[in-house]
């Protein structure tokens, strides 16, 4: 069943679809936006983690009589002291059997960096030194580092029921049968690799007891729900706890989870002082959650046109040594696993295995970025062996509205990525490519994406947004929603300007506290837009409605003929005469009618069953396109980004500025992923944990994304929006790859697409492998 | 490991500190001084989130102890502003949606205005190579560009 | 995150650092831009018991005297960048530091702190090798120098004893006719070289070399002069194949260990490309000086 959506004509809207400037990025230029350690209290206590040296091993012992004597040494915590020391996520949401995580390691470690003390301490400085004189004995284990050898019998089990976290089938058709009829069957291994979130503003937050005995943290997270895990380890009841998010310095999936928050918990709990924690960028790099690194096995059969008749998918996610949020990841990377094509059958099997390595979790794309890199290969190799061009492979075989997915359920909105594909390939326009100099070589490449934005249905997402409005006409918006700095709290202001007509400059939105803010979920999978701002929508609809007939009266008209806008309500065939919006909530107050109201926003609703891999699984999708241009130095293998044009068909655009900027933004994050970056780990121990070492691109390194914006098909965010959070990150590595190809004839199947990893397939290489030295 | 007083101008007011020698100039300006602009990012002098303007030069705040500021002038970006108005490379950023989480922007700033100040008709390719040293996670750097070459375009400024 | 704390004492002269220096034996240290101390304070690496402060002790200055040019120890890298010496007299100087780390290292960080750091995947070390400065030092016995080549050790370690100190870079002027390179492979921008090179090539009028030297940095445990494996071009054109020879035996000559991003193999097969990319550029610059 396809949704009619409703859209609003752009000419009709006044604040959406206008790049209004938040608040905050004024507070953000000027050095003023106070972010999770810039808060200060007086008596604060300092954190520090005691983390684990080797990734597999028993604890043997554990003494901290050195640490306690250094003066200014309030406390010194291991597992012992956690009241309940687990995080016990059951994140399938399918009632899978959880494995829990310590909150401090017990008796055993299970990856290098993992937690196993904590220090408070008068100073920082102090609470460093006190958490090094921690002596940790411990007894080495065998570990596995490799998912997939973590999958064969007789790997050193990395928990007690084995290392097979999770196993998504999805299956639709007869994939052998289909298969068996192609004229020719395409098979490719992809792998990628670990890659840190690495936003600027490091895990920090501040914790203390408020003056009702309830134990307060201000922290950076994309998640304050996490609320009630933080009061389940304390054992408290969750009212006992509030969480404050702060604007982030950037969370990219890597704030999803807990960082801070447990240990400042137990440290403010125990010691009744402000604690305050941050976590050196080294340690986290060592050991906050990465991106999983995929193994995908594609196997796909084509006929001679290059209709794809079957795609039969293999992937092993490295989970590393807790679930985290593996079990979704791997489920979204299966959903997606065949792109935004049809197929005439497919199977996707998604696993995730525990390994000795840090733990995966969260990362922008979402599983469904790494599977870009599988399917967009096999579209060039589709291309080569029926010897069409890769671009008629993907018009040939592109989703349409109400094409089923894998899961058998529907594409229920429009598909855009061939209007994509068409602005992409148009921007970068073939005609300026020109074959580079000796050994330069110059290729094009592109790579289209399907994301997935709000959580799974099954799920059952809710979330809750506030609006009042003040008797000078003021407007107030409180959503429990955190805010990345991809303007979640703006774009909500602006939702309520709109439809109450009210002046941006006008509308204070409070965002992110348990206590105060209703919740409205985490920001993650792209939902907020879609979640808190449908809520934002309704609560801001639904309070027009309730006081409209208030200004109906004294204007003297049907409601139908008031429009609100400019602070006003107001005749729309006789501006002349309105009433401010103070007059109408002051006359709606008169009336024992409090202009205010929360509005309530709950997803579409739909089953999913595990067993048949058939049913609903997202809401809906955001597509897109990106198109590029490389230059392959085939001596040294050094592969240059010269142009980059990205597009993605946004439904409706709330703020076109911000829009592209997460266009931007995400494709250079892409860009890094496919080149540079790489959290090298050799038997889960990493060979750096220097920042210098983590390569994320400078503004030398790549070139200036242009960002298409397209508004074709609507989405079902609010004003036909549809999420932009994630989508652009995903295409890269594909697109990269792809342009490679087109330079230098040879295909790489694993990133990152090192210059050493390029000039070995193109058979210069030296004899590699040599990284002990 | 005495205490010392150190005296510099910080933003255009006389500043002292009493500190010991082992605390770096980024600790003291965020602890002792509420110069919490400027952002501890990586310790290591290489993500530029710290960077502030000693005697006009960008230099990262990491990486110099604050005694060795005794007598220098320090700028922030709190100092960039001046009787409350925006900086014209702060507008620039706000017009050109320059900043979204905002914690490389007091850094990208100060080496921005350091870097226009001394090559007023830079080009953008010359912005792209003074920006090099400060990272930035969210905006992939384009909006940086367009908002710094409007700033030089500008004439006003 | 924090340095243990530690003494610090600010010279007045290089003198006076001296003393302090002899005063702290072996728990001291000199600071001069820090760019490198620091964070291997802070990263908790490295716990000196006293800093000595030489920032105070000379100017940042960039002479000429006769042939030579004279640079001391406290000069930054950005003073080397812009000196208008150096644009004229010996601009691969000025080149390899504008390669130095990102703007706000080279705002601080100094020549006599690169050398004394002795880090082989530096620019300014490998550039001193090729250039054959020579490295004045002061200690308690007195003044002596040494030319670079006898300077650098091994990883971090230098000629450098107990309370001796880097005062001066003192530079031979390079022949006006003689063309110079120094390129360098780097994974991203401001960072420390995969591998760097640094040529300088003297043609005679027929476009033969005369003379050619090399040095190159991240291919060892120290920075690691070269200008062996270019003695074969001496009397030919610097053209491949000679030029691509000279990177086989350069390549042949050193013993890279592996990098975080960079394995052994690689760095010996990107120092081929470089050296021959450095000695055809140099040659181009010597036939452009004579033209």
């Amino acid at each position: 069943m396809t949704a009619p959506v409703e859209v609003t004509p752009r000419e009709e809207l006044r604040v959406v679809g206008t790049s209004v400037v938040g608040h905050d990025f004024e507070e953000k230029v000027q050095g003023a936006l106070a972010y999770a350690d810039d808060w200060r209290m007086p008596g604060v206590l300092h954190g520090k983690l005691v983390r684990a040296q080797l990734p597999s091993a028993r604890i043997l012992s554990i003494d901290a009589s050195d640490a306690t004597k250094l003066p200014g040494v309030r406390a010194v915590l291991t597992a012992a002291d956690v009241p309940l020391n687990e995080v016990r996520e059951e994140a399938s949401g399918l009632g899978l059997q959880p494995v829990s995580m310590p909150v401090l390691a017990s008796d055993r470690v299970r990856y290098h960096g993992e937690p196993v003390a904590v220090v408070a301490a008068e100073d920082p400085a102090v609470a460093e030194r006190a958490a090094e004189l921690v002596i940790v004995e411990y007894e080495d284990l065998p570990g596995v580092f490799d998912p997939e050898a973590a999958l064969e019998p007789g790997a050193p089990s990395v928990h007690e029921d084995g290392n097979g976290l999770v196993t998504w089938r999805f299956e639709r058709g007869d994939v052998e049968a289909a298969i068996a009829r192609a004229d020719h069957v395409v098979e490719g291994t992809y792998r990628t690799h670990h890659v840190d979130h690495a936003y600027m503003e490091p895990e920090a937050g501040l914790g203390w007891i408020d003056p009702n005995g309830v134990l307060t943290l201000r922290v950076s997270t994309q998640v304050i729900e996490h609320v009630r895990e933080i009061a389940r380890i304390l054992g408290l009841p969750t009212t006992r706890v509030r969480v404050m998010g702060t604007y982030m310095g950037g969370g990219f999936g890597g704030k999803e989870d807990m960082t801070v928050e447990p240990y400042l918990a137990l440290l403010v709990w125990k010691t009744r002082r402000p604690v305050r924690m941050v976590w050196s960028r080294q340690e986290s790099l060592l050991a906050r959650p990465k991106r999983h690194p995929f193994v995908m096995r594609y196997r796909t059969g084509v006929s001679g046109a290059g209709e794809i008749l079957a795609q039969d998918v293999r992937i092993v996610g490295d989970a590393g040594a807790y679930p985290l949020l593996s079990p979704r990841v791997l489920f979204a990377g299966g959903v997606t696993a065949c792109g935004p094509y049809r197929a005439g059958a497919a199977r996707v099997v998604a696993v995730a295995a525990f390994t000795n390595n840090v733990p995966t979790s969260a990362f922008r794309g979402f599983g469904a970025m790494q599977v870009v890199f599988g399917y967009e290969s096999q579209i060039e190799r589709i291309a080569e062996a029926v010897g069409l061009s890769s671009k008629e492979v993907r018009e040939r075989n592109f989703l349409r509205q109400g094409d089923p997915l894998v899961t058998g359920e529907e594409a229920e909105t429009h598909v855009g990525a061939p209007e994509c594909m068409e602005a992409a390939l148009g921007a970068l326009g073939e005609a300026v490519r020109r074959p580079g100099a000796g050994h330069l070589r110059r290729g094009v490449g592109l790579a289209c994406n399907i994301q997935p934005y709000g959580r799974s249905r099954y799920i059952g997402d809710k979330a809750q947004c506030w609006i009042g409005l003040e008797r000078d006409g003021s407007v107030t918006v409180r959503a429990g929603v955190t805010d990345l700095g991809g303007g979640q709290a703006a774009s909500l202001g602006q939702i309520a300007a709109e439809v109450l007509g009210a002046d941006p400059s006008r509308v204070a939105v409070h965002i992110g506290d348990t206590a105060l803010t209703p919740l409205t979920g985490g920001t993650f999978a792209t939902r907020q837009l879609y979640m808190s701002g449908n809520a934002a929508l309704k609560a801001a609809t639904e309070l027009r409605g309730r006081i409209a007939p208030v200004a109906a009266e004294l204007l003297d008209v049907p409601v139908d003929q008031l429009e609100f806008a400019q602070d006003q309500v107001r005749i729309r065939t006789n501006p002349a005469r309105f009433l401010s919006l103070g007059e109408l909530a002051r006359a709606a107050e008169d009336q024992g009618l409090l202009p205010q109201h929360l509005g309530t926003f709950i997803a579409e609703a739909g089953e999913f069953d595990p067993r048949t891999g058939r049913g609903k699984t997202f809401p809906d999708y955001t597509y897109g396109c990106h198109a590029c241009e490389v230059e392959v130095d085939t001596e040294t293998g050094v592969v240059r980004v010269i142009r980059y044009v990205a597009c993605h068909d946004v439904g409706r655009a709330i703020n076109p500025v911000r829009v592209e900027g997460q266009i931007q933004g995400g494709a250079v994050q892409g860009i890094g992923y496919a080149l540079t970056e790489d959290v090298a780990i050799d038997d889960g121990v990493p060979r750096s944990s220097l920042f210098a070492d983590y390569l994320i691109p400078t503004s030398m390194d790549v070139p200036d994304v242009q960002a298409i914006v397209l508004e074709i098909g609507p989405g079902k965010g609010p004003f036909g929006a549809r999420g932009i959070g994630e989508p652009p990150i995903a295409p890269a590595a594909a697109a990269i790859a792809n342009a490679v190809a087109d330079a230098v004839g040879i295909r790489i199947t694993s990133l990152p697409i090192s210059p050493e990893r390029v000039l070995d397939a193109l058979g210069r290489g030296p004899a590699v492998g040599d990284f002990s030295g | 490991m005495t205490r010392r007083a150190v005296s510099f101008e910080l933003n255009g007011l006389p500043a002292e500190v009493w500190v010991e020698p082992h605390r770096t100039l980024l600790e003291v300006l965020r602890e002792d001084l509420g110069a919490t602009e400027v952002k501890y990012g990586c310790g290591e002098g290489v993500c530029g989130t710290c960077t502030v303007l000693l005697d006009g030069e960008s230099v990262n705040a990491c990486t110099v102890l604050a005694v060795q500021a005794a007598g220098h002038t320090l700028t922030t970006v709190r100092g960039l502003a001046t009787e409350g108005q925006v900086h014209p490379l702060q507008r620039a950023f706000l017009q050109h949606g320059a900043s979204q989480c905002g914690f490389c922007t007091p850094g990208m700033l100060l080496v921005a205005e350091e870097f226009v100040r001394e090559h007023p008709s830079a080009s953008r390719d010359d912005v792209r190579r003074a920006l090099a040293g400060n990272l930035c996670r969210c905006t992939g750097y384009t909006k940086i560009l367009d908002a710094v070459q409007a700033y030089v375009a500008d004439g006003d400024r | 995150m924090y340095a243990d704390p530690f003494d610090y004492a600010a010279a007045g002269s290089w003198a006076e650092a001296v003393d302090l220096l002899r005063q702290g034996g072996e728990e001291a240290k000199v600071i001069a831009g820090g760019q490198s101390l620091i964070p291997m304070m802070t990263l908790r690496l490295a716990t000196p018991g006293l800093l000595v402060d030489v920032n105070g002790a000379d100017a940042s200055r960039i002479e000429r005297h006769d042939g030579r040019i004279v640079i001391s120890a406290v000069t930054r890298h950005a003073d080397l960048e812009r000196s208008p010496v150096l644009a004229t007299e010996c601009p691969m100087l000025a080149e390899a530091a504008s390669l130095v780390g990102n703007v706000r290292v080279r705002h601080r960080g100094t020549i006599g702190g690169t050398l004394a750091h002795a880090d082989p995947a530096a620019e300014i070390p490998c550039a001193a090798l090729v250039l054959g400065a020579d490295i004045t030092m002061l200690g308690p016995e007195g003044e002596r120098r040494v030319p670079a080549a006898a300077f650098f050790d091994t990883y971090y370690t230098t000629a450098l004893r107990t309370a001796e100190l880097v005062t001066a870079v003192e530079i031979p002027v390079p022949p006006k006719d003689a063309g110079w390179s120094f390129l360098e492979l780097l994974r991203r921008a401001s960072d420390f070289a995969v591998v760097a090179v640094g040529a300088l090539v003297t043609l005679d009028e027929g476009g033969r070399c005369v003379e050619a030297r090399l040095a190159a940095a991240g291919v060892g445990e120290r920075p690691v002069d070269l200008t062996e494996a270019a003695q074969a071009l001496v009397g030919e054109r610097v053209e491949d194949p000679a030029v691509r020879e000279a990177g086989r035996l350069a390549g042949a000559a050193v013993e890279p260990s592996a990098a975080v991003h960079a394995s052994s193999g690689y760095r010996r097969a990107m120092l081929e490309v470089f050296v021959r990319r450095a000695l055809l550029q140099a040659a181009e610059r010597a036939r452009g000086a004579a033209a």
